[in-house]
């Protein structure tokens, strides 16, 4: 269970690129039927997963987020547990 | 024949056939595409019989066999292919849809130019790059030369090449044909070899059809294509380009090392050639709809 204590890293079984102020991430698979998914992380979603470093909080990220982008906590907790919630595949909690 | 020598997208393929292997006969669609040369990107040696697999091989990467295949009757769903490591040596194992008594292992490498091809279950003669040995030689091939191999259709009109990438179903025949109709030169209709040369991007076809010649051009644009009620072009960048690219090319992801090397690829090539998704009607006004959006 992720909560604002947990802290989160970026697992291995996927590969990034950052283009601009965006990343795309490519999946490791090993079928050929799982080669569709292929996710893109606009500004927000960036500044998010850069901040996964295996040090910082998940309030941590919170906290960075509301004050990034000068919106108030209940919103920046929304956006990163979301962020969180769909990119869990590609998660590790430390 | 004994041996032969394929230009394939500039990639020279140089086939022998050991002492013991059949002759080799390649299939007709690669006719035009036999060629002399003295040097070459890979040779592969072809050998009779039935190569067992080293013992505590890892399978890496399995394909089954895709939904359909013209005019073949599929009786078994899975592992059409598959891709093996056992230390550093790389294993591709395959099956064929029109020869379903004839089996295949390749040996191959991403740093020794020198394969290794065994095939069973032949006659006194075999192609030994039938359907889908084929895409998968040329697969690694852009893989080691950090190219990129792409489901689309390619012409080029009066020197400017546009490229139509697409799953099934999109339309890259449809617009190629229409292309084709008004003069433009087609390169192909269904798949394509992405290089870059010399700082600038070409597009080259491959064997796919009875009578494919090889044919190049360069690429101005790229284009996401779909049908539409209307002509309509939406430029895309950055991430969104990269990621709609990407999801049309060919594309084997077990591998970190060559996943990062390929987003490396389609990312620099989408900084350097306009992305845009494509709505088309099916007939000639979507020429001068690309023309007049330059």
């Amino acid at each position: 269970m992720i909560g604002l204590d947990s802290v989160l890293s970026h697992s291995s079984l996927v590969v990034t690129r950052k283009t601009g102020n965006e990343y795309v991430l490519v999946p490791i698979a090993d079928n050929i039927a799982d080669m569709n998914s292929v996710y893109t992380l606009n500004e927000t979603g960036a500044f998010i997963w850069e901040l996964m470093d295996g040090k910082r909080t998940v309030n941590d990220l919170v906290q960075a987020l509301a004050l990034e982008y000068k919106t108030n906590i209940e919103t920046a907790q929304s956006d990163v547990l979301s962020f969180i919630n769909k990119m869990k595949e590609y998660l590790i909690i430390e | 024949m004994r041996n032969y020598n394929l230009n394939i997208a500039g990639y020279i393929i140089r086939l022998e056939s050991s002492d013991e292997a059949p002759d080799l006969l390649p299939a007709e669609r690669f006719q035009g595409n036999i060629c002399q040369s003295e040097y070459y990107d890979v040779v592969i040696k072809v050998h009779h019989g039935y190569y067992p697999l080293p013992e505590n091989s890892e399978r890496l990467f399995v394909a089954p066999y895709p939904a359909d295949i013209k005019d073949t009757k599929i009786t078994t769903r899975d592992n059409f292919w598959s891709v093996y490591r056992h230390q550093s040596g790389m294993f591709l194992t395959t099956n064929f849809p029109a020869n379903q008594n004839k089996t295949a292992v390749l040996k191959f490498s991403f740093i020794i130019r020198e394969w290794d091809l065994w095939i069973d279950g032949t006659d006194a003669s075999t192609d030994p790059l039938e359907y889908p040995l084929d895409g998968l030689v040329l697969y690694y091939l852009t893989v080691i030369s950090g190219d990129i191999m792409i489901h689309a259709s390619g012409v080029n009109l009066d020197g400017h090449g546009y490229l139509f990438s697409g799953t099934s179903g999109k339309g890259k025949s449809t617009i190629a044909s229409i292309f084709g109709g008004s003069g433009a030169r087609v390169i192909h209709d269904d798949r394509l070899i992405i290089r870059n040369t010399n700082g600038k991007y070409y597009m080259h076809n491959t064997p796919v059809y009875r009578d494919d010649k090889p044919a190049e051009s360069i690429i101005n644009r790229i284009f996401l294509i779909e049908h539409g009620d209307e002509n309509k072009i939406v430029p895309v960048t950055g991430a969104s380009a990269v990621s709609l690219i990407i999801a049309n090319c060919i594309q084997h992801n077990y591998n970190p090392e060559l996943i990062a090397r390929f987003l490396g690829a389609v990312s620099i090539m989408s900084t350097v050639i306009p992305v845009a998704k494509l709505h088309f009607k099916p007939d000639k006004q979507i020429i001068d709809h690309i023309l007049e959006n330059e």
